[in-house]
Parts: structure tokens; sequence; C-alpha cells
């Protein structure tokens, strides 16, 4: 997936509050901490970020509450101007944008969700689902056709006519979902979508946004503070802390390999096993002998296979061709809890 | 009330060809209405006679002082009382100005000064001479005034002079100003309950002398330079020292532009003049009998044809 | 044989807000102590007259310049005209007068139908009721004509002030040097008196109808403006960030975002538009503004009672419909039907009103009094109404009693209290006032203070001022001495608490000079009469805020205090009535502004105060000093507003709420 250039690209991003954060930041030496800076009387949202997402990619960002997921997902579609750094979107530099283009940008490729929905309450579901389209100009015939077959998309068929105060918390995301996906956006930023929700809902909306994932295929940023919640979504996951990047790597990697000790603590608790999949404990270089597994079988799918199997090395395959073994004990280690 | 109006009309249009003859402008002349009945009904009763001299008429309600003004900038077209007492100031101001002119006197003559309800005699017989007033102060008395009556006397920007008549004459009356009319028949209206004796300020003609039948005290007499040389009146080293004028005038007043504009309606105006029975008559319609300005204008001009219709021709 | 710690001497200099105000206290008392020893300069006492600058003259000087030399009056008169036009077509279609387009006066039964079912709409039967009755009420009671007289200029006023408002309100929000200029024009204009709106609109807008719509819409913009910027302030930052992702212009996220998620602060905005304008649109009759205001004064004038009650009566009524259906509509929500349901279905309420107009209206062609009912056909009762307050006013008991009261309050308490009031030294007054606002709020307040009433005294009306800050200042304690205690007990259960709320509400839509005649048939020309007529209007937001107060204390608090053991009385006094403090003092502040509006009108009584000069003023051009003795008042108010209110502030956020 990486043969293709990244569809958002920034580099050494800062967004820094306060009252003349572009001086502060020039004048500012390197080494400061978060803590430093908002001695001085400044808060950084985001301190010196570079990541890539591809097109395709789900890049989940999660992070405890303040630590800058939401600032730096608003710097993606400027809705926060950044303080310094660049992001590029299609390889267009946005923050070199007029504001008109930007405002077309955003009419043609973008779509948000909001953790608190951002609905219109004057406006039923289907004129929020329109609302995008109604800005760029569509005609009333077009949108309200276009905002139906969104709206059916979601799963709230009939309930067109309805206000958004006369619909539950999920009913009402499925609006936010439905609206941001109207334009047909490439790139769909989700901001803690599903927070608000309780957890039967949450579980049964997650369920519901990756099967829209599979049909639609977008690029999409997500963020969200449930460790549980990124593991089961992302192909890779950022960690950020204080505004900054821990980690961004792949769920498995990030459970077996934890960059940091903050990374760590939140991988302590995690069933290793539903996160690991096969193809990352194989080994390219060894072949195994016997039936393959699927690379992308959890460790955890795995187990009853692995506690019966007798052999030392299992092949691994990807589709059809086998990509390499993996070791058995490797996968039990998992498992069980590696024996200290 | 309509009907009664298109009645009228009816009536009058078969003098049509008379009426037709003025060449009034078509533009409505504004006649103001202020605050009290008699000024009220009289304004609506030559407000219809001038429509049926064929032009259109529009009522606004003014400011009693300040219509001069606005009589002068032609805002306002004609005003039907001017009282000497209370508004010749006013009306003599604009007519230094320039922009108003004077249409006349009424018959009605007008009269202000210090009154009593009748109930007032009963327990003070002597009345209405000023002096058996003073005899009998003790009876005016009220919790702040202590051991002196009290004189309840109008607005103080009516500047009626109160103060200094008791200080000139030497009496034993302490003079509060009510702040505004309203505040004077609050007063009577109270003292009238327990028929309490009260001397106020007054002036005629008033809807008051249908409500409550009263008296002016009789001051020394007025002549002419009591207010501006101490000499004049009983005490001469004071002004203010006798009474006021028992006959001013009331006069009409109008917008120097209204004789070219609308001449058949001045020369109306010129000839309308009412006498004080009249106009209290007028004020009974409408405070006694309750009915509206406009109703009581229609019903006084009704019975009185015979007053205003050489008016008209 | 324990060591006692003495405390030491401060090191400081600087001394507390408290001590310094001490300071200033025993400073004007040492000052006034010496004058009553005959010690005191004369010109320490007072300003002496020579020092007081012009600045009426001034003001005049400056007034004629805009008006003439630069041409305002030029442009005013052109938009007078402009608004003529806009007032005899509303009058045209209210109340029939004879101008384009010709087609009114539209029937009462008519109008009458078409409140009920607005009211059915915004608020089910009982708004029904209230619409279609308060028509019926005033049809019957013979008030018709003038009613719609007023309702004609509310309808062009309102939405002027509500247009203005609006706008300016975006402006503020939008361009922060635009609300740093609005705000400090908004506190004065709040706190002038509305005779100060009156002559200004007279001689730029010409006496009448025009004047009095002016006047009007500038008294209502005040709140509007608030509102609309509250409301576009607390627009959720996730509902703007949707409006941007979607794509808005800035004119689209105006239009389609913050001003529909604005919608109830803008509401109540209205809300308060429309109360504001029917209050001084009643109010306007002093400069020639036809209708129910003019024909109270008429009705007083000539010392009819009843009927002065009736048109009292009536305007209440339409206040509080008025204020009901607008707040109904506040918390109207969108309704969604079923898909295929018929356009007549859909709109069955717009459907059922026009039936409802078109049908009366052509009843009305065949049945007279469909269209009008005239005086002899009319039900007023205003002869009887006259007997029974006349009657009521003869009790034995009640003279008694008003009689003892106003000997005893007005030379034992009052004129004593305005005299000792008058015989402090200005600059010590000016230390007193001071030394309040530093207690209460702090060296900013009080510095407020000092220049405030310094300017005061340099009006040259010093002692007017006093006279009027006296009756506030009696009104409002007495007021507090009677309002607090209702206020407490009534909050004490929901039933009362909304029966005490609907008499402050009835209290204070009963246009204020009403209160004036039974004042003085009560009390007499005194200062009892004056205080008692301010202290009706000053006990409203006392009481209605005590009870707010008290009633939204958290329960868990109240629910603690039980738990605790706490008897009825420890609970209100340790807990309830300190939580309920900073929103007391709102109702404090509320009634002290109230008091400096009455005591303007109870001028019509008789007193020597500003509002007798101001009064003066209406009736000639001195629109200097007009303006002089407005912003007086105005500065008076202004120094507690913004004592007190600081000292709400703090004591809120110092109690975490």
């Amino acid at each position: 997936m990486s043969a293709q250039a990244p569809v958002i690209s920034c580099k050494n991003v800062w967004k820094v509050f306060g009252d003349n954060p572009k001086r502060f930041l020039k004048e500012m030496n390197s080494g400061m901490s978060f803590d430093d800076i908002r001695a001085a009387g400044y808060i950084a949202g985001v301190r010196d970020v570079s990541i890539d997402v591809h097109k395709g990619e789900m890049l989940v960002i999660m992070g405890l509450s303040g630590s800058g997921k939401s600032t730096l997902v608003r710097c993606f579609s400027r809705l926060h101007d950044i303080t310094s750094g660049t992001i590029e979107v299609e390889g267009q530099d946005i923050m070199s944008l007029a504001e008109k283009d930007l405002i077309e940008l955003r009419r043609s490729k973008m779509g948000m969700v909001f953790q608190s929905f951002g609905l219109l309450p004057h406006r039923s579901v289907l004129e929020n689902v329109a609302f995008p389209l109604e800005m760029r100009g569509q005609d009333k015939h077009t949108r309200r056709e276009r905002a139906f077959e969104v709206v059916k998309l979601v799963g709230l068929e009939g309930r067109e006519d309805y206000f958004p105060r006369e619909l539950s918390g999920g009913q009402q995301q499925r609006v936010g979902i439905a609206r941001s996906l109207a334009i047909e956006p490439d790139i769909w930023f989700l901001d803690e979508p599903f927070s608000a929700l309780d957890p039967l809902i949450r579980r049964e909306m997650q369920d519901e946004f990756l099967r829209l994932q599979q049909l639609l295929n977008k690029t999409i940023v997500f963020i969200t503070h449930d460790f549980d919640e990124a593991l089961r979504l992302a192909d890779r996951i950022a960690i950020m802390k204080d505004g900054a990047v821990e980690q961004c790597d792949t769920p498995d990697q990030i459970v077996l390999h934890p960059a940091t000790e903050y990374v760590r603590k939140f991988t302590e608790d995690v069933d290793k096993a539903r996160v690991v999949h096969a193809g990352v404990l194989a080994d390219k270089t060894a072949t195994g002998e016997g039936e393959p597994v699927d690379a992308s079988a959890t460790v955890h799918e795995m187990a009853r296979m692995l506690v019966n199997d007798a052999r030392e090395m299992i092949p691994v395959k990807q589709g059809d061709a086998v990509i390499g073994a993996l070791t058995r004990k490797s996968a039990l280690d998992i498992l069980l809890g590696a024996a200290s | 009330m309509k009907k009664m109006t298109t009645a009228l009309t009816a009536g009058v249009l078969s003098l049509a060809p008379l009426a037709a003859m003025a060449q009034d402008s078509s533009d409505p002349i504004v006649i103001p209405i202020h605050n009290w009945s008699s000024q009220i009904v009289m304004s609506n009763a030559v407000g219809q006679i001038l429509e049926m001299n064929g032009n259109a008429v529009e009522f606004v309600t003014t400011d009693s002082q300040a219509v001069y003004e606005s009589v002068r900038l032609g805002d306002v077209t004609l005003e039907l009382e001017v009282w000497e007492g209370a508004f010749g100031a006013s009306y003599r101001a604009a007519l230094e100005k320039g922009g108003i002119v004077d249409v006349g006197d009424h018959d009605a003559v007008t009269r202000e000064d210090w009154w009593y309800p009748m109930w007032t005699k009963d327990a003070c017989p002597g009345l209405p001479d000023w002096e058996a007033l003073n005899d009998c102060a003790a009876l005016f008395t009220t919790a702040e005034t202590g051991e002196k009556g009290r004189y309840l006397d109008g607005p103080v920007d009516w500047l009626k002079h109160g103060q200094e008549r008791v200080a000139a004459l030497d009496m034993d009356f302490v003079v509060v100003n009510a702040g505004s009319a309203a505040a004077l028949w609050a007063e009577i209206g109270a003292a009238e309950a327990d028929k309490r004796p009260i001397v106020v300020f007054n002036w005629t003609p008033n809807f008051a002398e249908a409500v409550w039948p009263g008296e002016f005290v009789e001051f020394p007499a007025w002549e002419a330079g009591c207010d501006t040389d101490p000499a004049v009146g009983p005490n001469p080293d004071a002004l203010f020292d006798c009474g006021n004028p028992a006959n001013g005038y009331l006069k009409k007043a109008a917008w120097e532009g209204m004789e070219e504009k609308w001449p058949s309606a001045y020369a109306v105006l010129e000839q309308v003049s009412f006498t004080n029975p009249q106009i209290a008559e007028m004020a009974r319609l409408v405070d006694v009998d309750d009915l509206e300005p406009d109703e009581a204008a229609e019903v006084w001009l009704e019975a009185n044809k015979d007053v205003w219709e050489s008016w008209v021709n | 044989m324990s060591v006692e710690t003495t405390t030491l001497p401060r090191q400081k200099a600087s001394l507390s807000n408290a001590q310094l105000a001490l300071c200033f206290v025993g400073a004007a008392a040492l000052m006034t102590m010496v004058q009553y020893l005959g010690g005191l300069p004369e010109w320490l006492h007072r300003l002496p007259e020579a020092l007081v600058p012009n600045f009426a003259g001034w003001l005049d000087t400056i007034f004629n310049f805009v008006k003439d030399d630069l041409g305002l009056l030029v442009l005013t008169r052109t938009l007078t005209e402009g608004l003529e036009w806009l007032l005899d077509a509303s009058g045209n279609i209210f109340f029939g007068k004879r101008r384009w387009p010709n087609i009114g006066p539209i029937p009462w039964t008519a109008m009458a139908a078409v409140a009920a079912i607005i009211g059915y709409y915004l608020g089910g039967w009982r708004l029904a009721l209230l619409g279609g009755g308060t028509m019926v009420w005033t049809a019957l009671i013979g008030q018709w004509e003038i009613a719609m007289q007023t309702m004609s200029v509310l309808a062009i006023a309102a939405p002027m002030a509500f247009v203005i408002g609006l706008s300016l309100g975006i402006a503020a929000w939008k361009y922060a040097w635009v609300d740093y200029v609005i705000k400090p024009v908004l506190s004065v204009l709040q706190t002038l008196p509305f005779f100060t709106y009156l002559l200004p609109a007279v001689i730029f807008f010409k006496v009448g109808p025009t004047a009095g719509a002016v006047a009007t819409t500038i008294y209502a913009i005040p709140p509007m403006i608030l509102m609309t910027t509250l409301g576009l302030k607390k627009v959720s930052p996730e509902v703007v960030e949707a409006g941007k992702m979607s794509g808005c212009t800035k004119f689209q996220m105006l239009r389609h975002v913050y001003l529909p998620s604005a919608r109830t602060e803008i509401l109540v905005g209205v809300n308060q538009v429309i109360m504001l304008c029917l209050a001084m649109v009643v109010l306007t009759a002093f400069i020639g503004m036809p209708g129910l205001g003019a024909k109270l004064l008429a009705m007083m004038g000539s010392f009819k009672l009843g009927r002065s009650f009736e048109i009292g009566v009536t305007i209440v009524l339409l206040a509080v419909m008025l204020d009901r259906m607008s707040k109904a509509w506040v918390v109207k929500q969108p309704e969604h039907f079923e898909r295929g349901t018929p356009f007549w279905k859909r709109h069955k309420m717009l459907v059922l009103g026009i039936v409802a107009f078109v049908g009366f209206t052509l009843m009305s062609l065949v049945v007279p009094i469909f269209a009008e009912i005239g005086r002899g056909q009319d039900f007023s009762q205003g002869k009887a109404l006259d007997d029974l307050i006349k009657g009521f006013l003869s009790i034995e008991w009640v003279k008694a009693t008003t009689g003892f009261l106003r000997a005893f309050l007005n030379v034992q308490v009052l004129i004593p209290f305005r005299n000792f009031m008058l015989s402090i030294p200005t600059p010590a007054f000016i230390l007193l006032v001071a030394a309040f606002a530093m207690a209460l709020a702090g060296r900013k307040q009080a510095t407020y203070a000092v220049v405030f009433f310094s300017l005061v005294a340099l009006s040259g009306w010093w002692d007017r001022a006093i006279i009027t800050l006296y009756s506030v200042i009696s009104a409002v304690t007495l007021a507090a001495l009677i309002g607090l205690p209702v206020g407490i007990i009534a909050a004490r259960s929901k039933k009362w608490s909304n029966r005490v709320l609907l008499i402050c509400d009835t209290a204070q839509t009963f246009p204020s000079f009403v209160y004036l005649i039974p004042a003085i048939m009560l009390f007499g020309i005194t200062d009892v009469a004056v205080i008692f007529s301010i202290l009706i209007f000053a006990m409203v937001p006392l009481t209605r805020y005590t009870i707010e107060g008290l009633r939204t204390v958290p329960e868990e608090m109240t629910e603690a205090a039980d738990m605790a053991g706490a008897t009825r009385f420890q609970k209100l006094w340790s807990v309830q009535l300190p939580l309920a403090l900073p929103t007391m003092a709102v109702g404090f502040n509320q009634a002290i502004m109230f008091a400096f509006f009455m005591v303007i009108i109870a001028a019509f009584i008789g007193t020597q105060d500003l509002g007798q000069e101001l009064q003066r003023t209406l009736a000639g051009t001195d629109l200097g000093k007009n303006f002089v003795l407005g912003i007086c008042v105005s500065l008076m108010a202004l120094t507690f507003d913004l004592t007190i209110m600081k000292w709400a502030g703090d004591k809120k956020s110092a109690l975490g709420l």
C-alpha cells in the first residue's frame, strides 16, 4: 500500500495555542517539554508530528483526553491552522490554499463525523444529510435523491423526516455518518464517533462501521480514546501523549513491541491473542510442514489447533502462497503469556 | 357610529355645491388633540364641521405646550384652545418666532385660581372670601403641614405663583405642588369620600365642574401689573398679591400657511366660537355620559345645528 | 498561662478594601459632623453655582450643530416619511386609518379567531383561550380601536427593533471592536430614564406616532443585541465544525448554521423586544402616540378610575398573551409528518387560520357587530368600578390604616431621612457611595462610583439627584422588608411559588402610571405615595429572584442539610439563603433599576427630584437639559448596577455555581 503517494502527509507539524504562537515557537528552544511550554503560558496541542496516511488505509489515532488527537485531526482538515510544519493532502499544501479552494476541498473530498454528532437541530434527517450538498449548490432534486441513498445505506430508511431530537444517540450518529458520506468523500475523518454512545450500541456501530468501510474503502482517520476500539478497527494506530506521537504502527507490532513505557501500559491488559495475527509471527525464511494457517488468523483463532498440534514450525499462507512459518512456541507464548 | 357619519356626510353632500366653491388643498388638515376632554370633543366637533366643509381631517395627539412649535412648523395646522393662563407664554413665544397666526377668540372666558368643592363651604361658611379661607386654615392641615393649612397647587412648571401669593397676603398656608392634573383630581376624589375640606388649583371650563360642584376663592381682584409692580394690589411690597384675571381669553391659532392652503377651512375656523356652557356640555357628554369623544361631538353637533351651521355658510 | 499571640502590626502599607471603605466612611462622617457644627466652608458642602459647567448649553450647541449644520434633521425627517408610510399602512390594516392600502380595518372577530388559532398552534387550548379571550375582552370592553392603534405601532416597532438588534448583535459577535463600543452604550441605554428617549425622538422624528415608534424601537433594541450575541457565542463548536466541513462559506455559516442554532436565544430576545415595545408604546403617549396609553392618560386626566383600570387590564392581557405566545414559540419544536401527508394536513393550522379569517371577514360584512362594537354596545363597567374603588377607599379601617401610615412614615421616617441625606456635604456623600462600592465590589467599582457621582455633582442637579436617590433607597428598603419574606415563604411550596410569580408578572405588566392615582388617593400628594408606587414595582424582582434563588438550590444540598438534622430555619439560614444570595442580589439590583425607572414616573404625583425636571423638559425643546438630567439618573443607576452585579458575580464563582 505504500506504492502510491500518501493521501495525507504531515511533516513536523506543530500546533501551539496562545497569544503569539508563531513567535513563541520560533524563539522556543527545541528541548522544551509539554509542561515547560505550558509554564510559558502556551498550550502545545500538537508537537512535532510527522505522519502519513495512505490510500484506503484506516489510521486510528489513540490517546487520552487532552493528548492532542482531536487537534491533530482538525489540522488535517484545516479547521485549525497549524503553527509550523507542512500538511499535504493529495500532494497539495493545505496551508497555502485560499479560503475558496479550502471550501472546495472540503466540499469535494472530505467528510467528518463528530463525537456529539454536530447535527443541526432545526433540520430533519434528510435535510441534515443533504446539507453539504445544499452548500455546494446542488439542486433540490438531486440532493434529495442522494440523501435518500445515504440514509438507506446507514439503515435509517423511513426516518427521513424525523428531527434529530426524535432519534436515539446511535441513530443520531448514523445521521452524522450519512451526512459525512453524502458528498462521497475520499477522506473520512471520524472524531470519537462512538464515545458518546453506551457500550452495547457502540459495539453495534463499530460492526456497522466496518461493514461500511468494506463497502466503500475510504481513506480514514479515526480518533478514539478506547484502545480496544483502536485494535479492533485499525490498520495502523498512532498513540499520542501530550501532543506528540509516541508510536505509530500496526496493532500487532504495538502489542508485541511497545515503543515506550507509556504505550506498554496500554497494552498490558490487552488479550494479545486476539490482536496478533499469524502473518506477523511468520518467519519469512523458515518453512514448516503440513497444513498451513491463514496469515489473517489471530492467535486466539488458532488456539485449539496450537494446543493440539505437535509441529514446531507451522507454515503460514497468504492467499494460496505460503509466505513463511511461525514457531508454535512463539504463538503459545502469546496465548498463554511468556514463561519468564 | 359608522352609520351616523355616513348619514351626516350624506346630509352635507346635498350642500355640496356650496362646499365645492372652496379651492382647498386635498391634504388633510391636522388637528391636535390634548389630554383633557373639552379640548378633545371640541377638536372632534370642529373636525367634523370641516369634513362637512369638504376638507380631509386628521387628528394627532400632542403635548399641549409643545404643540405651538408644531403649529409653527406646519406639522399641525391649528389649535382650538389657547388658554391665556396656561399656554399664553408658549403661544406668545411661538408668535414671536413666527409661523403661527391668531384666528380670534371664543366667546368663552377662562379662569384659573384657588378653588374648593362645595362641601368645603359647609365647614368654612365664610367662603368664597379669601380672608375667611385664611381664618379656616386649621381645617386644611395635614400630617406634613403641621399647624398650617395645605393649598394644593398645580405642577411647578405651570408657574401659578401660589407660593408668592401666600407670602404676599401672609396666609397661614403651605403650598404643595401636585405633579399633574390627574394628581389634583385624585386628591379631590379622596377628599370627597369623607367630605374633607380641601382647597386646590382649578380652572374653568373643566370637566371637574360637572363632577364636583365648587367655587373659586375670591382674592383681591386682578389689576393689570399685579404680577410686575409691587405697588399694585393690597400689599405694597409684594407681587402676586391679587387673584388671577377672572376672564382670560380662549383663543384659536393656526399655522400661517393655512389661509392660503385651505382658504375655505380657514374662513370656517375664523367663525368658530364656543361659549362656556357649550364647552361644559361637550365635556359633560364625555366625562359624565361616558361617550367616546367622536360620538360626543356628533351628538353635540346634531343637537346644536343652529350654533354651527352659520359658520359653514 | 498560654502565651498570647498578638497580631503584629501589618508590615504592608496597603489596606484591604474593607479597611479603605471604613476609612472613607470615617472621613465622610467627620466631614458631616464639621458641617453640622457649622465649620465647613460652603463650597465644600455644595458645589458653588459658578463652578457648574454649562453641560446643557454645550450639549445644545452640539445637538444644534449635528441637527442643522450636519443635516441630521434632514436625514431623520426623510426617514420619518418612510416610517410614516409604514405606520400608515399598518394603521390602515389594524384600525382602518384612511391610507394605502385601504383594506382595513380587520374585523375584530377575524383577529380574535386568528389569535386563538395561533395560540392553539403554539401552546394548545390554554393559549388559544388566552389569545382569543384577550381579543374578545378588548372588543367587548370597547377598546378595540385604541388597542389596535397600539398594536399597529407595535407591529412596526418590534420588527424594526428585532432587525436592528439582530444585526448589531451579529456585528458585536463578529467584530471585537463593535462589542467594545456597544457594551457601555447599552449599559447607559438600559439605565436611561425613558423620558430621555422621548424628547430627541420628537425633535428628530416629528411629534406623534413616528417619534413614538422610534423611541419604542430604540428602547427595545438592547436586549435583542445581548441575546443575539449570547446565542451565537453558545453555538456548539462541533456544529460549527460540521458546518465548515460541509463546505459552508462565511455567509452560509451564518445563515444556515449559526443563526438557526442560536434560535432559542434569539427568540428569547424577540420575547423581550415585544415586551419592552409594549411597555414603551404605552409610555409614548406622553409624546402624542395614540392608543391605549393616550386613552389611559386621558382617563386619568378626567379622574375615571374604573376606565383607567380596564385599560390597564387590557394592557396586561395583551402583554401576557404576547409574552406567553412568544415563549411558547421559543420552545416549539418542529414536528415531522409521515410520508405522503397531504398539504392541508401538514399545514392544518395555517389552512384553518385562513379559513377563519376569511370567514369572519365575510361575515362581518353582513353582521356589523362582527366588524365593530360601538360605545353603546360595550360592556365597560367603568362607573361601577369607580364606585367600587371609591367605596373601598372610604372604608373606615382603610382610611385609618393609610392615615396612620402616611403620618408615621412621612413625618417620622421619610422626611427626616430625606433631610439627613440632603444635609450630607457633597464630597462626603461621594465618599460614602465609594465606600459602598469598595466594600462590595472593589477598587475599580469604587473609582467608577467616584467619577459617576462627581459628574452628577458637576451637573448642577445635586439636590434633585439626592432626592431621587432618597426615594429609590427608601422604596427599595421597604420593598425588601416586604418582598423578601413573601418570597421566602412562597418558595416553600411549588404551588405558592407559581401563584406569587403570576402575581409578580401581572403587577409588572400593569402600566406603571395606573398605580399613581390609587397611591395618591391612599396617601395624598406626599412622599409616601411616591414611595408606595415605586414599592410595588421594586418588590416584583425582589420576590421573584428570592423564589428563584431558593427554588434552584441543588437538591443534594438541602437533602444533606436534612440528613444533618437541620431544622427548617437552620436549613434556610445556613444552606438555602447563602446559596441563593447571588441570585437574590441580581433581584436586588433589578429592584434598584426598576425603582430608578418608576421614580421618574412618580413625578406625576408631585416630587422635587430629577424626574420632575425631566417631565418639564418634555414640553419644550431643551434637549441639552433633558440629556443632562437623563444621564444623571443613568450614572447613579449604573453605579449600583456595576457594584452589585460584580459582587453577585464574585459570590457566584466563589460558591462554584
